[in-house]
């Protein structure tokens, strides 16, 4: 992925004015651009933030200069509240950028939908797709969305062969588009012709936006491919092609359909030299993706491209990289069995950096015949509580297992840290996927469903005694206790119980429908406090206060403090944290996301 | 109605793997594991089935398929919903669908079609149309574009709609069964038992009757056309080409002839009945009669009536059941222009019961259609209900069996069938030629395979068309095959027969046939469906090419070669010394009568194992007699029924009966 720099405009067509180029932009989370227009939107000079501050006088739409076929594109974008824009790729089809929060069932206008065209015609409607979930995040968060994008084919005539897809399109991390054909051009395109190459439209007469760190990829409309495949074929448990490579071959052949592992006799025990020309449409660096079972090796004119990898299917793929001239390469692939209980299956992948991932392989060569079911948990109908283990940050090394799922029918779910007395994470929409824990033996953990924001994987509570006196250093975690959790009658949700340092504390926390949060109270039970007793509420890189009591933390999520602590923010290396004072026994402060 | 669920189990488990029969296997298969393996191995290589992965609680039960414009697919189920599957096509393990609930609380949503942005579906009682108004993927509107009479019966299920390509609506009707002649499908309201054509504001025509159990539906070449299942009238499954009309078999829905505005069938029940006895008997208690086979009677067969009754309109393609499937279900024809393989154009049948698909090809001879039908792909989790394409050319498959069992041990589930791109050494087609038929390959044969004497069985039979249950086949006959011209390309055979019987069924059976590469036929049998004669040239007596016999198998084959045949003794009542059993001849008969498909030697399976048949002490000709006559109450444990077998020719019952008698 190349950057968009936003230094300056010249990447776009001219512009009535409502376009401009900033450091920092701030938008105020109460104030709807319907009443209150651009009031809300705050900037600092600088450059690397592209907004649109539209108005009576300017309103233009931005055009790129670049034009696109093949793309992948990752950006990330604020909206004011009520705000509504859209991102059309090649100035065709758009995809919605909405103030969506709180929107429960999301529809086609909703933020990532893909809009639908304005015609009458029979053949010429298109009602456009809403999205998978509403990922909407809070206005004047920072939100990323990326897309995938294939541009129609036509033949040589000019006729369209094939539409438009988006092949995945993810807003916050979570899938919103899979593989969804456009078949029409959607309302206000710039033309309604569909096109190989266009340039990338921005609505900027509803509302404002702003952009930041555009990344994107061209991709031509070219293809590697390979041909003349011919085989020789082992019988044996082989793992390693030196075992086999100068052996006398039980069989050899010629693989008109492709390459695949299919011409073997048998599904295990057995080896496969595969050797094929392979066809380079241009000059670069071309990496190479596998996904199999059993062993594997690739050379390429006889260069190592991946050596003697054992993998099996689920694994991420086997990846290596080599850089080709343009033109027909040798290419010998060794494929070799030696395990009963998985099924043959070879899927190889090439891709350059101008070139969507393409398959090398017969369609069949890569099937796999065990699909695994997923399961679910939803929180759709009452409170549901289920514990499983949870790698923070999506990082198994991270792995926390203690860890609490608490889901609710609102949507708003969190994961609590039953051995810290800590939020792991909060996210919103579907409660869990808990496949990786159910399925066989599975690995005991289960992941939050969309676009979780992890927060604490420490203890929130120290006695800070000095002034630089570094988080975590006072109280240890051997030092905390769980106690219980009791389902609150009202709103049957838990309550939990734990014991720090000596000190029983009630720990609350349960969402809050009609400001789209997550309230949390947090009450040590007893008369007198240490000293020094403080809660850490939320750290990252930065916090801005906004007004009083209400800070931004890192464009991720915002923390409003609702109780009469004593609060302030600490600078610790290069992290910020916002601490409060338990002067009193009680904190209480909900989360906006 | 236990009666009949039995006698279809017990029909069912027999013939279920008569269709096996059609892999050559490289050694004479010992078991019925053995066929069912070898037969999935073979076909594998040309199409795979492919699990999509979907969430573990999700009951997809399907009644209705049908792609979106946007490569989504909708379904619809018995449970009553409408799902939206986002991502079907991935099939990379870390790939998933995505399934949104579009609509809910439907009753019996047995079909599913797209038309303008909107979805239509046939409940039991109504075709109705889904709007999502406000696009957010889940319905707003549930209209009631027409809706019909039901008593209320659980069998008067409504099927469709088909998109017909003026823009409307085909919806087929179920009867029902009432006591006490709860064998006989009755028409108890309108449009049970008939098909109606539904405009989009509601004007409902009705278009054809003489259904039983009109489940599968489709639109070939513009045409709509169905499958029965076979039942009371119905003497085997088959494909209709549903003209306007038509009077398609089943008596029940002719009550309304007259009775309904704008009836295009103009024949009644009376009319009919006073040229085909109806049996309806009682007995000296006077309850009524279930009417049984009659074995000693001509028989009649459907298309015999059409000379009187002009509106008769027998199948275009039989489906012989037990072989081709037990159910039969959607009709879909290949439109991928050969993203799915050698046979575009052709059409698919589904089978719920055997949970396979066939592969039927049709001409046009004088105005109508008829044709042929092999066997395609077995081995589908569950029944095979509807199906669609996929915009990558693979096959998205719905299923459910819930309340008939299949040969799928699963309960419901949606599965995709893909070509692995490889070329199957198939029959591509047989056509009808003024004096025999023309079969082609996909790939040029080994002439010498050919050239056998028992490289080709054939014979032709018909159904009868009676108020039973079923048929059994009738007036078989070999074909008598003069000779053959194999064209120079290798790719299609011209075969002489002298003795062709219009409205009779075909069958070519292909034994040992090679490709010229030494390919074996992945499926060996075509059964073609015979209404018409073509006129045209007759190829001359030089033309052709003669079997030839005693040919040997060529020494490469790494079959066993035939031991001397020995025929058993045919015994009876003369106690004789045991002869020698040709085990390995006899073994091709149980193939062959599919007794396979229910019994082993030595382990129990449906029915009893040989060896416990044996130690009854029958003697040969009482065993010939209970596999023409059946006597349930012989064998209180086993819970199916086995169904009686006239068909097998008394030589062979004999040599069977002989071969159970020496396991003693």
């Amino acid at each position: 992925m190349v950057d968009f720099p936003l230094n300056d405009l010249s990447g776009f067509r001219p512009q009535d004015g409502n376009w401009s180029i900033v450091g920092e932009t701030a938008m105020d989370l109460n104030k709807d651009v319907h009443h209150f227009g651009n009031e809300g939107i705050t900037v600092k000079a600088g450059t690397g933030i592209l907004i649109n501050r539209n108005s009576e006088a300017m309103k233009s739409n931005l055009l790129t200069i670049m034009e696109h076929g093949d793309m992948e594109i990752e950006f990330e974008f604020m909206m004011p509240k009520g705000s509504n824009s859209g991102f059309y790729l090649q100035g065709r089809y758009e995809v919605q950028l909405y103030d969506s929060w709180g929107s429960k069932q999301p529809k086609y206008s909703d933020l990532g939908g893909i809009y639908r065209n304005w015609e009458t015609e029979k053949d010429k409607i298109y009602m456009g797709k809403a999205p998978l979930i509403n990922a909407a995040k809070a206005p004047g968060l920072w939100q990323k969305m990326y897309i995938s994008f294939k541009a129609p084919r036509f033949d040589a005539t000019g006729k369209k062969v094939a539409n438009a897809i988006i092949k995945l399109a993810k807003i916050n991390g979570a899938i919103v588009h899979e593989n969804v054909e456009l078949p029409l051009p959607t309302g206000g395109a710039i033309n309604n012709m569909e096109v190989a190459k266009g340039p990338i439209l921005i609505q900027g007469d509803h509302g404002g936006v702003a952009f930041k760190n555009i990344k994107y990829r061209l991709m031509e409309n070219e293809a590697a491919s390979v041909s003349n495949v011919t085989y020789k074929y082992y019988k044996g448990p082989y793992s390693y092609e030196k075992d086999y490579v100068n052996k006398k071959p039980d069989k050899v052949g010629s693989s008109p359909e492709g390459l695949t592992w299919e011409m073997a006799e048998v599904k295990n025990f057995f080896a496969l030299h595969l050797t094929g020309d392979i066809d380079i449409p241009s000059d670069g660096n071309y990496y190479f993706s596998a996904i199999h079972n059993s062993n594997l090796s690739l050379y390429i004119d006889g260069d190592t491209v991946i050596k003697n990898k054992r993998a099996w299917d689920w694994d991420p793929p086997t990846k290596g990289s080599i850089e080709l001239k343009k033109g027909k390469h040798k290419m010998d692939l060794f494929y070799s069995r030696a395990d009963a209980w998985v099924q043959p299956s070879l899927g190889l992948f090439i891709a350059s950096d101008k070139m969507q991932s393409t398959p090398l392989h017969t369609f069949s060569s890569l099937v796999h015949r065990e699909a695994i079911y997923p399961m679910y948990v939803d929180a759709d109908d009452k409170p549901t509580i289920l514990r499983a283990f949870l790698d923070f940050n999506q990082d198994l090394s991270l792995r926390r297992s203690h860890t609490i799922g608490v889901g609710d029918p609102s949507g708003i779910h969190y994961v609590y840290d039953y051995d810290l007395g800590a939020i792991s994470c909060i996210w919103k929409g579907n409660f869990v996927d808990a496949t990786p824990m159910w399925n066989s033996r599975g690995d005991g953990s289960f992941r939050p469903e969309g676009f979780p924001i992890y927060l604490d994987n420490t203890l929130q509570m120290d006695l800070l005694v000095s002034e630089n006196q570094k988080f975590n250093s006072m109280i240890a975690e051997d030092q905390y206790t769980p106690k219980s959790y009791v389902i609150n009658p009202f709103t049957k949700t838990p309550v939990f119980h734990y014991e720090i340092a000596g000190m029983k504390v009630k720990d609350e926390i349960y969402p809050d429908v009609i400001t789209n949060s997550l309230i949390r109270e947090v009450v040590i039970e007893q008369d007198t406090l240490p000293k020094h007793l403080s809660f850490r509420v939320a750290h990252g890189k930065s916090i801005m206060p906004l007004e009083e009591g209400f800070f931004n933390i890192d464009g991720k999520y915002y923390v409003k403090m609702e109780t009469t602590n004593h609060y302030y923010i600490k600078e610790s290396g290069d992290e910020k944290e916002l601490i409060a004072t338990l002067n009193i026994p009680k904190l209480r402060y909900s989360l906006i996301w | 109605m236990n009666q009949n669920i039995k006698m279809k189990a017990a029909l069912f488990y027999f013939f279920s793997f008569a269709f096996m029969l059609q892999v050559v296997a490289q050694e004479d298969p010992s078991s019925v594991d053995d066929f069912v393996a070898k037969l999935n191995q073979a076909e594998e290589n040309y199409y795979k089935i492919i699990n999509i992965p979907v969430p573990e609680n999700l009951l997809l039960e399907i009644g209705g398929v049908a792609t979106l414009p946007d490569g989504r697919v909708a379904v619809s189920t018995r449970r009553g919903d409408v799902w939206l599957i986002e991502n079907s096509e991935s099939y990379i393990m870390n790939g998933k669908p995505h399934f949104k609930l579009f609509a809910s609380g439907l009753h019996e949503a047995l079909g599913c079609a797209y038309k303008d942005n909107a979805l239509y579906v046939a409940q039991r009682g109504e075709l109705t149309k889904l709007i999502d108004n406000d696009g957010d993927d889940v319905a707003d509107v549930y209209q009631t574009i027409y809706k019909w009479p039901l008593t209320g019966h659980y069998h008067e299920y409504s099927y469709g709609p088909a998109l017909a390509p003026d823009g409307t609506f085909f919806v087929t009707g179920n009867v029902s069964f009432v006591d006490p002649e709860w064998w006989r499908g009755v028409s108890a309201v309108p449009m049970r038992g008939w098909t109606m054509k539904i405009t989009e504001d509601g004007q409902m025509e009705p278009w054809a009757t003489g259904q039983r159990s009109p489940c599968g539906l489709g639109i070939i070449d513009g045409e709509l056309f169905y499958t029965d299942n076979q039942g009371d009238w119905v003497g085997s499954g088959g494909v209709w080409h549903v003209k306007k009309g038509a009077f398609l078999g089943h008596p029940a829905g002719l009550v309304w002839t007259d009775k309904i505005e704008n009836s295009p069938v103009k024949l009644t029940q009376d009319e009919l009945y006073a040229v085909i006895d109806k049996r309806q008997k009682k007995n000296d208690q006077g309850d009524f009669i279930k009417p049984e086979n009659e074995t000693n009677e001509t028989a009649v067969l459907f298309a015999d009536l059409k000379e009187k009754f002009p509106e008769v309109q027998s199948p275009a393609v039989w489906l012989p059941h037990g072989i081709f499937g037990i159910s039969n279900s959607q009709i879909l024809q290949d439109n991928t222009s050969g993203k799915f393989g050698p046979f575009a154009g052709q059409i698919l049948v589904g089978d719920q019961g055997q949970s396979k698909i066939m592969r039927v090809d049709m001409e046009v001879i004088n105005g109508e259609y008829q044709g042929v039908v092999f066997d395609f792909k077995q081995g589908f989790q569950s029944g095979v209900l509807r199906m669609d394409w996929l915009n990558d050319g693979s096959l998205f498959v719905g299923m459910t069996n819930r309340g008939w069992g299949s040969a799928g041990n699963r309960d419901e589930g949606i599965q995709r069938l893909i070509w692995t791109g490889k070329m199957p050494f198939e029959m591509k087609t047989v056509k009808a030629m003024p004096d025999g038929f023309q079969i082609e390959f996909t790939k040029p044969i080994d002439p010498q395979t050919f050239l056998k004497t028992a490289s080709i069985e054939a014979q032709s039979f018909a159904y009868k068309y009676h108020p039973v249950y079923g048929s059994p086949p009738v007036n078989n006959e070999p074909l008598k095959i003069q000779g053959m011209k194999i064209s120079e390309d290798g790719k299609t055979v011209r075969l002489v027969i002298n003795n062709l019987r219009k409205n009779y069924i075909h069958e070519l059976r292909l034994n040992d046939v090679k490709s010229a590469d030494g390919e074996a036929l992945l499926h060996q049998v075509g059964y073609y469906t015979l209404k018409n004669i073509p006129e045209g040239e007759k190829l001359a007596a030089t033309d052709l090419v003669k079997f030839r016999s005693g040919m040997k198998t060529a020494a490469k084959s790494t079959t066993k070669t035939e031991t001397k045949p020995k025929a058993t003794a045919v015994a009876s009542n003369t106690k004789k010394q045991p002869e020698p059993v040709d085990v390995k001849a006899v073994n091709k008969l149980l193939q062959k009568y599919t007794c396979f498909a229910c019994h082993n030697a030595d382990k129990k399976l449906v029915g009893p194992p040989y060896k416990e048949i044996a130690k009854r002490g029958y003697s040969d000709a009482k065993i010939v007699e209970l596999i023409y006559k059946p006597n349930p109450k012989n064998w209180p444990d086993y819970a199916t029924e086995m169904a009686p077998m006239p068909q097998v020719p008394k030589a062979d019952a004999l040599k069977i009966a002989a071969y159970i008698n020496s396991l003693k």
